[in-house]
């Protein structure tokens, strides 16, 4: 096979994966023209590539699917459920075709015909039978082709002669992780060496030398942990399909809600988990979630739940499956139990709850009545938890009768650098995972009222009462004397959903910390998730949140989060104090501005700062944003804070000294006339505050997006047109717009281009035709597509018939 | 037995650690305590990038705790992939083990038997020779009383 061909496999197969959650999304919303055309164009290039290859099988599928779209696109026709699951059914057929192709062999023969014939209108008869098949073959290839791609090796089925075509090597696992520890280290001794530096004060010869190797080490660190990882996306990507096609089938109506997709996990870690959580996912939709009528009938929303979350705590990777329906039944489970004769019915009597829920684990234990296809297919929740434990990992389960069940699969990283928070409590400092962290607030803070039932504490928080631990009582330290008021509260919210507070004495610093392993007697506390360096070289424990969590009960046993994410909001709404972040900014004044305004808080050197302008910009995330807040003089050196400002419509970065707390304004707002910049001056915990003015703010210093006042230029979806017209028409003050659009002023197309839906010369919006060659044929008012001249005048004489037309109206 | 053997003396008896179970000998710098760990535990400490558990030997053998001093020097060593410091009275030098008996008539009392893994001769006399992962297991999963 050359290499031509195994790059259009390859494409073919990433474009696939990337679309397969597309296809879904846009079933649910059939009019999100943005998915249409992802999909659109993918059976385009599929149809394009192959008639290169000579594929004749291939070229005629896509290109029925082509048409199809393109029908569905102009509006022709509207996609219903047939529809779809023909397209599917298609692309599952794309991608066996795509695996014979690899192998070297013949494609799959057979019932083209039909599918073709599912795609057109009223044809969708047989299209269940199809999907049936594409899902069996899809299902059985599946581990092959990880083989293959990944591997670099020859799978199974493959012809040993047949050379491997991917260009990847082979290395030992423990030479990966001897490079993934030497750059650990490298890093650890980085931050030795900026410490050192920082304490030895501005030294230009060596702080620039040292700025390099900080960013040449950011990058090997992070291809090194590519080598191994990948996100856990890879795993979610295919499960919007999943839960379709079951859902499908059992006449369930199921959503799925993914969370923590840029968790990232060893590659080999994926492919093992990437079974278990299928399963479980079978299990929620075929035993868990309810028919429709029976979750009607009990009160619940006619779409059953199903989520997965994904959490990284030091060296464990927890992803949580969670589904809203009726949960386990502990009275079946232990009557199923006894009747298979895992148990004595003497000893099921002496169980309690939890070690019935554990049952479920044992080897050849299935609750379903009857054998479905989807969940009773022989292998149990035994071989799924063996699968872990085989890793390292485990798998727990809790469930509430009529609220949900919810599956914790733990999953061991051996070595990890993840963002952290440290913080301190009395003399001593530890380390928190920063995807726990919610948000931190003072004690002190009228936001917050704290109270005490019996023995447990508890916080209101935004109208809710949230659970309360401080942190000195959990480690048993004696740090006597300090009020509960002069702590800090950090917010954690566990991979269940649950939120609690921790009450420490002192934030410290954030930024990336190396997690190493606990040495096991030290582990065996569960206290702590592993341990590691600081900036310092001070060795500091990384607190294990979940288990910390799970020992004061503040997990709650199953799929509550969504009833209590739904409160929330209500109650979010009842108090009516505005609330407002409260700063320093760089002239030393105590300021908030409405919390509203705030999207976020940025932290950037001070190098992302343009002051060549007429107004200072800076560029973060590759927006252009325009700054304000900034000192007079020199830039300070270190990071720079912002908060970023959104009015709906603009963005604003507002330069900040400190950060100090979203706060509730009560007080009364005294309104400042005198100064523009200013809506009023209010006292926050006794102090005068200046409530700055918004509305000011973006009036002055707000660019509205470019987007807003410039008219839309249509363009044709080829390659040409977007590298080399769409600038021009750019430079030229249009913005470009693919597909049709009634905004569009000027649509630009071919005169090959016999497409239905451009308009003609002359019509409106106007539309300038380009022709291929120089030379143009009689009484023709096409333009050359090179005359750039000729092009720039008539995008002028369009937008003069433009502001014309818009004087009038 | 003509392996090399670092002699440390621990709650003043001489004891012996087999030398390529020694990864080095270190200085001891800042301590971070460990709350809710095992008594003989005493923190952790940093050797350049890795975070070591630092053992207090005389407690963990589960010898009373009287004040005893220690030249703040420790012993690294690596059990089952985790390193540890372990804190001696003293460090005393390398040397050349003669012969080694896995038993002495008496024994070695209790607590001592419990570590050991036998009786080392030295040039400089007789020393125990310690059975790390003994050691670091610590008293309690034992049942002795610290």
């Amino acid at each position: 096979m050359d290499e031509l061909l195994a790059e259009f496999v390859a494409e073919t197969r990433e474009m696939l994966e990337a679309i397969e959650g597309e296809i879904i999304a846009w079933e649910a919303d059939p009019s999100d023209r943005a998915r249409l055309d992802a999909i659109f164009r993918f059976v385009h290039t599929v149809k394009g590539n192959c008639g290169f290859f000579d594929f004749p099988q291939l070229a005629s599928l896509s290109h029925a699917a082509e048409d199809a779209l393109a029908d569905c696109r102009a509006g022709r026709r509207a996609p219903d459920s047939a529809f779809v699951n023909a397209v599917l059914a298609i692309l599952d057929r794309i991608s066996q075709m795509v695996d014979a192709i690899e192998k070297e062999e013949d494609l799959p023969g057979g019932d083209d015909e039909k599918l073709v014939a599912a795609l057109s209108p009223g044809g969708g008869n047989d299209d269940a039978s199809a999907i049936g098949d594409g899902n069996t073959a899809e299902g059985d290839d599946s581990p092959e082709e990880f083989d293959e791609s990944d591997a670099g090796m020859p799978g199974p089925n493959q012809p040993a002669s047949v050379p491997s075509v991917q260009r990847t090597i082979r290395l030992p696992v423990e030479l990966l992780d001897r490079v993934m520890s030497g750059v650990s280290d490298m890093v650890l001794a980085r931050n030795d060496l900026a410490h050192r530096l920082r304490k030895a004060g501005n030294q230009p010869t060596i702080d620039s030398p040292f700025e390099r190797l900080t960013s040449i080490l950011s990058d090997v660190r992070d291809a090194i942990t590519r080598m191994r990882m990948q996100r856990i996306e890879t795993l979610y990507n295919a499960l919007p399909r999943l839960v379709r096609d079951l859902s499908a089938e059992l006449d369930k109506q199921v959503d799925i809600v993914m969370e923590g997709g840029d968790v990232e996990l060893d590659r080999e870690m994926i492919e093992m988990i990437r079974d278990p959580v299928t399963h479980i996912i079978r299990n929620a939709i075929g035993h868990g979630i309810e028919p429709v009528a029976d979750r009607i009938a009990r009160g619940k929303r006619e779409a059953g739940l199903v989520t997965i979350a994904a959490r990284q705590s030091g060296n464990t990777i927890s992803i949580v499956v969670g589904d809203d329906g009726h949960g386990l039944d502990e009275e079946r489970i232990a009557q199923k139990a006894v009747a298979s004769g895992l148990i004595s019915a003497s000893r099921r009597a002496a169980m309690d709850r939890e070690a019935i829920f554990q049952l479920i684990f044992q080897p050849g234990f299935s609750t379903a009545e009857e054998v479905s296809n989807v969940s009773g297919r022989g292998v149990g929740l035994d071989v799924v938890r063996d699968n872990l434990e085989r890793i390292g990992g485990g798998i727990k389960v809790s469930s509430t009768v009529g609220v949900g069940t919810l599956f914790t699969l733990q999953i061991p990283l051996t070595l990890s650098i993840i963002p952290g928070l440290t913080l301190g409590i009395g003399s001593q400092r530890f380390a928190i995972p920063q995807s726990y962290i919610e948000e931190i607030i003072h004690a002190s803070s009228r936001s917050l009222d704290f109270t005490h039932v019996g023995e447990s504490a508890f916080v209101t928080f935004r109208g809710n009462r949230v659970p309360c631990l401080m942190l000195d009582e959990v480690l048993g330290l004696d740090e006597a004397g300090t009020s509960w008021s002069e702590r800090t509260l950090v917010m954690l919210r566990l991979a269940s959903g649950d939120l609690f507070a921790l009450g420490v004495d002192h934030i410290h610093s954030h930024g990336d910390v190396v997690v190493k392993p606990l040495a096991p007697l030290v582990a065996r506390s569960g206290l702590y998730a592993g341990t590691t360096l600081l900036d310092d070289g001070q060795p500091v424990l990384l607190l294990d949140v979940t288990n910390i969590a799970a020992r004061h009960r503040l997990v709650s046993p199953a799929g509550t989060r969504n009833l209590a994410a739904a409160e929330e909001t209500v109650d979010s709404a009842v108090s009516d104090a505005p609330r407002a972040m409260l700063f320093t900014d760089h002239d030393g004044r105590r300021c908030a501005i409405r919390l509203e305004l705030v999207t976020r808080i940025e932290r950037a050197e001070a190098n992302v700062i343009d002051l060549s302008g007429e107004s200072p910009h800076a560029v973060i995330d590759g927006e252009i944003l325009p700054v304000i807040g900034l000192p007079d003089g020199p830039l300070p050196s270190e990071k720079l804070r912002f908060l970023r400002l959104f009015d709906g419509a603009c963005e604003l970065l507002f330069a900040v000294r400190e950060i100090d707390n979203a706060v509730q304004l009560f007080e009364t707002l005294h309104p400042e006339p005198g100064d523009p910049t200013i809506e009023a001056l209010t006292l926050v915990e006794g102090r005068t505050v200046a409530l700055l003015d918004g509305y000011a703010l973006f009036a002055r210093h707000g660019h509205p997006p470019e987007a807003g006042n410039k008219a839309w230029c249509r363009l044709p979806e080829t390659d040409w047109a977007q590298s080399f017209l769409a600038p021009l028409v750019q430079s030229a003050g249009y913005r470009v717009v693919n597909g049709t659009d009634y905004r569009e002023a000027v649509a630009i197309r071919f005169d090959s281009d016999a497409d239905t839906d451009w308009a003609e010369p002359g019509e409106t919006p106007p539309v300038i035709v380009l022709r291929e060659r120089p030379d143009a044929p009689e009484g023709s008012q096409t333009i050359y597509r090179y005359d750039r001249e000729g092009l720039l005048r008539a995008l002028d004489q369009a937008s003069k018939a433009r502001i014309d037309a818009g004087g009038q109206s | 037995m003509n392996d090399l053997l670092v002699m440390a003396r621990i709650a003043d008896r001489r004891c012996a650690f087999r030398a390529d179970h020694v990864q080095s000998v270190i200085e001891l710098g800042s301590i971070t305590p460990i709350p809710c760990a095992p008594d003989f535990v005493a923190g952790i400490t940093a050797l350049r990038s890795q975070a070591l558990t630092v053992i207090d030997c005389r407690q963990a053998i589960g010898v009373d705790r009287v004040e005893l001093k220690s030249d703040h020097r420790a012993v690294v060593v690596s059990v089952e992939g985790y390193s540890y410091a372990l804190v001696v009275d003293a460090i005393e030098d390398v040397t050349t083990g003669l012969e080694q008996t896995d038993d002495v008539a008496g024994g070695y009392g209790e607590m001592w038997a419990r570590i050991a893994s036998g009786m080392v001769e030295t040039p400089t006399g007789p020393a125990l020779l310690i059975d790390l992962s003994a050691l670091i297991a610590g008293p309690d999963e034992f049942g002795i009383a610290v």
